[in-house]
């Protein structure tokens, strides 16, 4: 059928014919791969999932077992006395229930919609309020709220000790309920302030609130724990270093004087100001 | 045509040996020039029939047909259009249209 075929054509051929062949098994193999890797990807992390969660259950099994053998009687006790303090175990008793949900108004218009949705700031408020009134243990939607217990905006969400938290915000906290629950209604306090915007908030007092044990990772990083030692060198490090340190004092003095009166400047106002950079 | 089929063989046998894929950044582009290929491929086949194949144009057929569809896959994501469809849509056409030609060709003689 084709006549007339010389060399070159004979080679351009199968040039032709050998890219044609590798691109079309190249498209077939990566388009398989696609969807090997998607599928692989999931089921993977399952099973990684589920491997770490079992080692993890069983370490923490040994740990307590180790523990019950070697320490004992009064060293035990100061043990459980510093970890229920340090949030390591569940706690129960008197206290309230706050529970607060976004606004169910609309916004008018031209009117900032992040005003009427709970930020991060709001939850910081109330948490610091029922601090400040004494409560002994709070949790924000199951999650123990400690030292180093982080209330962030991450996107839609609320980020609290590496968890992402959905409105509706649950806040429990032990302590005398009377106290807390005035602290919180404050006059111009948090709950009226809340209320101008729409939102939902609620308070229970309960005989009964159970708040539970902190299950994060809590490991030092960087801090180094100062034995007495070093404690004592320091100090002779630090006299000598004050000393040296009253030749530069005035000049250092008045670069603070400055940062501070800058600091001054730009202290972030109310709700309305903050609102709109908020995370959503 | 024999030649075809052998360096056919070979491109295959290459490409399930070569190691890796094209990754998913690239996917349209590389699905794109595969079928500016296969036209091109089938385009040549018509002209061989036809008794009107040139060398010349069926090599530049090939390389600018899969270059200038690669770049207007290019410019489709940069402009956030879909072109690629239209290319993948065009070629297809382009090849059925030739598969025809060819089919009618055979049946005559």
């Amino acid at each position: 059928m084709i006549t007339a075929i010389n060399k070159h054509t004979r080679i351009l051929i199968f040039l032709v014919c050998i890219i044609l062949g590798f691109m079309i098994t190249m498209q077939l193999k990566s388009h398989n791969q696609y969807q090997n890797l998607a599928v692989q990807r999931a089921e993977d992390l399952t099973v990684r999932l589920k491997e770490v969660q079992e080692d993890r259950d069983k370490l923490v099994k040994e740990l307590d077992e180790y523990r019950a053998g070697r320490i004992s009687g009064a060293a035990k006790k100061e043990m459980d006395a510093l970890k229920a303090r340090a949030g390591e175990t569940e706690m129960e008793g008197k206290g309230i229930v706050f529970t607060l949900d976004d606004s169910k108004q609309a916004a008018k218009a031209g009117e900032n919609k992040n005003l009427y949705i709970i930020h991060d700031d709001d939850l910081l408020r109330v948490v610091n309020e029922l601090r400040s009134a004494g409560a002994e243990a709070i949790s924000l939607n199951g999650q123990r709220l400690i030292g180093s217990s982080e209330i962030r905006c991450v996107g839609p969400t609320v980020l609290v000790n590496e968890r992402r938290l959905a409105a509706p915000f649950v806040i429990s906290a032990i302590g005398n309920p009377q106290t807390l629950e005035s602290s919180l209604k404050l006059r111009g306090g948090v709950i009226e302030n809340f209320k101008f915007w729409g939102i939902k908030a609620d308070i229970v007092q309960s005989d009964k609130v159970r708040i539970p044990a902190f299950k994060g990772k809590r490991t030092f990083e960087f801090a180094k724990m100062v034995t007495e030692e070093e404690k004592k060198e320091d100090n002779k490090e630090s006299v000598q270093a004050a000393e040296n340190k009253k030749e530069t004092a005035g000049k250092t003095q008045a670069q603070d004087n400055k940062v501070t009166a800058d600091a001054g400047k730009e202290q972030p106002a109310d709700r309305q100001n903050n609102a709109g950079g908020g995370a959503q | 045509m024999i030649y075809a089929i052998i360096g056919l063989v070979f491109g295959i046998i290459g490409g399930i040996l070569t190691p890796g894929f094209v990754p998913k950044v690239y996917a349209p582009y590389f699905s794109v020039a595969l079928m500016a290929g296969l036209d091109t491929a089938f385009g040549g086949l018509r002209a061989a029939m036809e008794g009107d194949y040139d060398n010349v144009v069926f090599l530049s057929g090939f390389l600018v047909n899969i270059m200038l569809s690669v770049f207007f896959c290019y410019a489709g994501i940069m402009m956030d259009i879909d072109f690629y469809m239209v290319v993948i849509l065009v070629l297809g056409m382009r090849i059925f249209n030739n598969l025809a030609i060819i089919r009618r060709l055979y049946l005559k003689k």
